[in-house]
């Protein structure tokens, strides 16, 4: 259980650490499970300076209306693998904004986003949002499976941490740098969260190939010792495409674009447009060979009266 | 045809150029985007247990398209991962790594879906193996086909070549000057017959009362078909029936019920269907 501290209390955790030892012999003290016999543990320092970090990241996760099932379940999914999350209900395609959206953050307390949005009942977009001054990425989500699928035979501890294992191709560029850091904040769950178990029983990987972020989540097994681990995946999976990384959180000045990107309604138009033309075409074949036709008559066939008795 | 093709072709393809190549117009802010990472990072020197990064060096280029490369690329990142972030943890001293196995506590996916996915593959494996009994089975029985018939053709020939050897021996004993005898008509009749029924002894293999010369017991094999050509007249049914009912002769009894066949109730219907998607 983490122990509370008062802001600013930096110097005098450390006083009663001391206090603690040297009255060892003390009574100790009384708490609703039985007696804490261990003397507290003074809270480490992360620098000389005597400040301590403390991971305070709390995520929204919620989606847009109009959601698919297997979306949904992929967002369950989400939900139940990030302890230091908040679930919010739909929200309407006519109030996702930038403000609303913001607004909804900051009610909730909280300090970044995931926000589901679903078009179409085909397309998937996935926000990464921090609140409430950005940065902001959009991708989209393709290869969704999620944790309900048969294949997928491992599991893990609700609320373990995760190890979060990332490609070294996001070290290159300024834009993967950006999500690398995105990723661990708002994946990585904090260490000292109510909610969390002590053990490490799963690893997330995010690798990059072909310009696409990839997920999977892996169940640690093992047989005794590190040499015996083996890995099973628990899911869920998928495969996000950068489309846009903006300034602000849900929008501000565009920062990145990725060119590569074709939104799916261009696909599919495009694919459409292959099929279309066909009756037009077979007119235009028929006119073309009539002119062919009337180009080259056929000579007659000098041999045509050869075999006739008259 | 081709001529509108081409024309069309000239129409998508202008479409078709930003799947092929990257746009030039898209923005690429390098300072805004590390502006801003330097506005949300945590700081330097936060201790690695707040974060859990590992970082794995991939050192060639995934093939996407080929599943499995790309996802045994994965599981060896993952896999590395692992054995890093374990190094770390044990150098920091006092934090277990792994779940001890009598740690219980509610896990990502419920026990019932564990259930689930436990007699999805019990059921895989169950018919995997069905299958390859079935395989077996078909093997064999194709073998076993084969084997009969080398059988009859052996036994014909077998038979042949007695029949040859006794013309053979008699055609010397003619030439050394023997006067056929009353064996020798015995011979030659049972010749004809190429069965001993004349004889009037004891017959292997067939019952006292049976006038049939044991084809009953045979079953059908050489009931209806052609004769002496070694097929068997009709199927399988044939010969099922044959045996039940036979073709002729006394039944000795075969048909009476006997303490075994009065407890068989294999042949019975239940009468009714069990429903076995029902819920219990």
């Amino acid at each position: 259980m983490g122990k509370k501290r008062k802001a600013g209390d930096g110097a005098s955790v450390e006083d009663s650490g001391k206090k603690v030892e040297e009255m060892a012999v003390e009574r100790p003290k009384r708490t609703l499970l039985g007696w804490k016999d261990k003397t507290e543990v003074v809270e480490e320092k992360d620098d000389e300076s005597g400040q301590v970090f403390r991971n305070k990241e709390k995520v929204l996760v919620s989606c847009s209306r109009r959601i698919t099932f297997r979306y949904r379940h992929l967002m369950t999914d989400i939900v139940s693998l990030l302890p230091h999350c908040k679930k919010e209900s739909k929200i309407e395609s006519n109030e996702i904004k930038a403000q609303s959206i913001n607004e909804l953050v900051e009610l909730r307390n909280c300090s970044s986003c995931l926000f589901f949005e679903c078009r179409k009942l085909k397309d998937l977009y996935l926000w990464l949002a921090k609140s409430p001054n950005g940065p902001s990425v959009k991708f989209l989500v393709n290869t969704v499976h999620t944790m309900e699928e048969m294949k997928l035979t491992g599991n893990h501890l609700k609320g373990s941490r995760p190890i979060l294992s990332f490609s070294s191709n996001f070290d290159n560029d300024p834009r993967w740098k950006l999500m690398k850091e995105i990723i661990t904040q708002i994946f990585g769950i904090p260490k000292d969260h109510r909610k969390v178990k002590p053990f490490f029983d799963h690893i997330y990987t995010f690798s990059i190939a072909d310009e696409h972020i990839w997920f999977r989540n892996y169940q640690v097994v093992t047989q005794g010792g590190i040499e015996k681990t083996t890995l099973v995946e628990v899911g869920p999976r998928f495969c996000l495409n950068p489309i846009r990384i903006f300034a602000g959180s849900f929008g501000g000045p565009t920062l990145y674009e990725n060119p590569l990107y074709v939104s799916p309604n261009q696909i599919r138009a495009l694919e459409k447009e292959k099929k279309t033309g066909k009756y037009l075409n077979k007119i235009k074949a028929k006119a073309k060979r009539k002119v062919h036709e009337l180009a080259n008559p056929i000579e007659g066939d000098e041999f045509a009266d050869m075999w006739r008795e008259d | 045809m081709n001529m509108s093709k081409n024309d069309s072709g000239s129409e998508s393809e202008g479409e078709e150029l930003p799947l092929l190549e990257p746009s030039k117009k898209a923005i690429y802010n390098r300072e805004g985007l590390l502006e801003c990472l330097e506005e949300i990072r945590w700081p330097e020197d936060v201790k690695w247990i707040h974060k859990l990064t590992i970082d794995h060096v991939q050192d060639q280029d995934i093939d996407v398209n080929d599943d499995i490369t790309r996802e045994m690329a994965f599981y060896t990142q993952a896999l590395e991962g692992v054995r890093q972030a374990y190094a770390k943890v044990e150098k920091m001293g006092g934090i277990p790594f792994f779940r001890p196995a009598d740690y219980y506590a509610e896990m990502v996916k419920s026990d019932s879906h564990m259930l689930r996915i436990k007699s999805r593959i019990l059921q895989d494996k169950k018919q995997i193996v069905e299958a390859d009994e079935r395989k077996k089975s078909r093997e064999a029985k194709k073998i076993s086909k084969q084997v009969q018939s080398q059988k009859l053709k052996e036994r014909a020939k077998s038979k042949k070549d007695d029949i040859e050897s006794v013309k053979k021996w008699r055609k010397q004993r003619q030439q050394s000057g023997y006067a056929p005898g009353k064996d020798e008509e015995l011979l030659n009749s049972m010749l004809e017959s190429g069965t001993a029924t004349a004889t009037g002894k004891k017959r292997p293999g067939v019952a006292p009362g049976d006038r049939t010369g044991g084809i009953s017991k045979r079953g059908a094999k050489f009931g209806k078909g052609i004769p002496n050509s070694g097929r068997p007249g009709g199927g399988k049914n044939r010969e099922y029936k044959d045996s039940k009912f036979g073709n002729g002769g006394r039944k000795g009894g075969r048909k009476q019920n006997t303490a075994e066949t009065t407890n068989d109730i294999k042949g019975f219907n239940r009468g009714f269907k069990v429903n076995k998607r029902r819920k219990i």
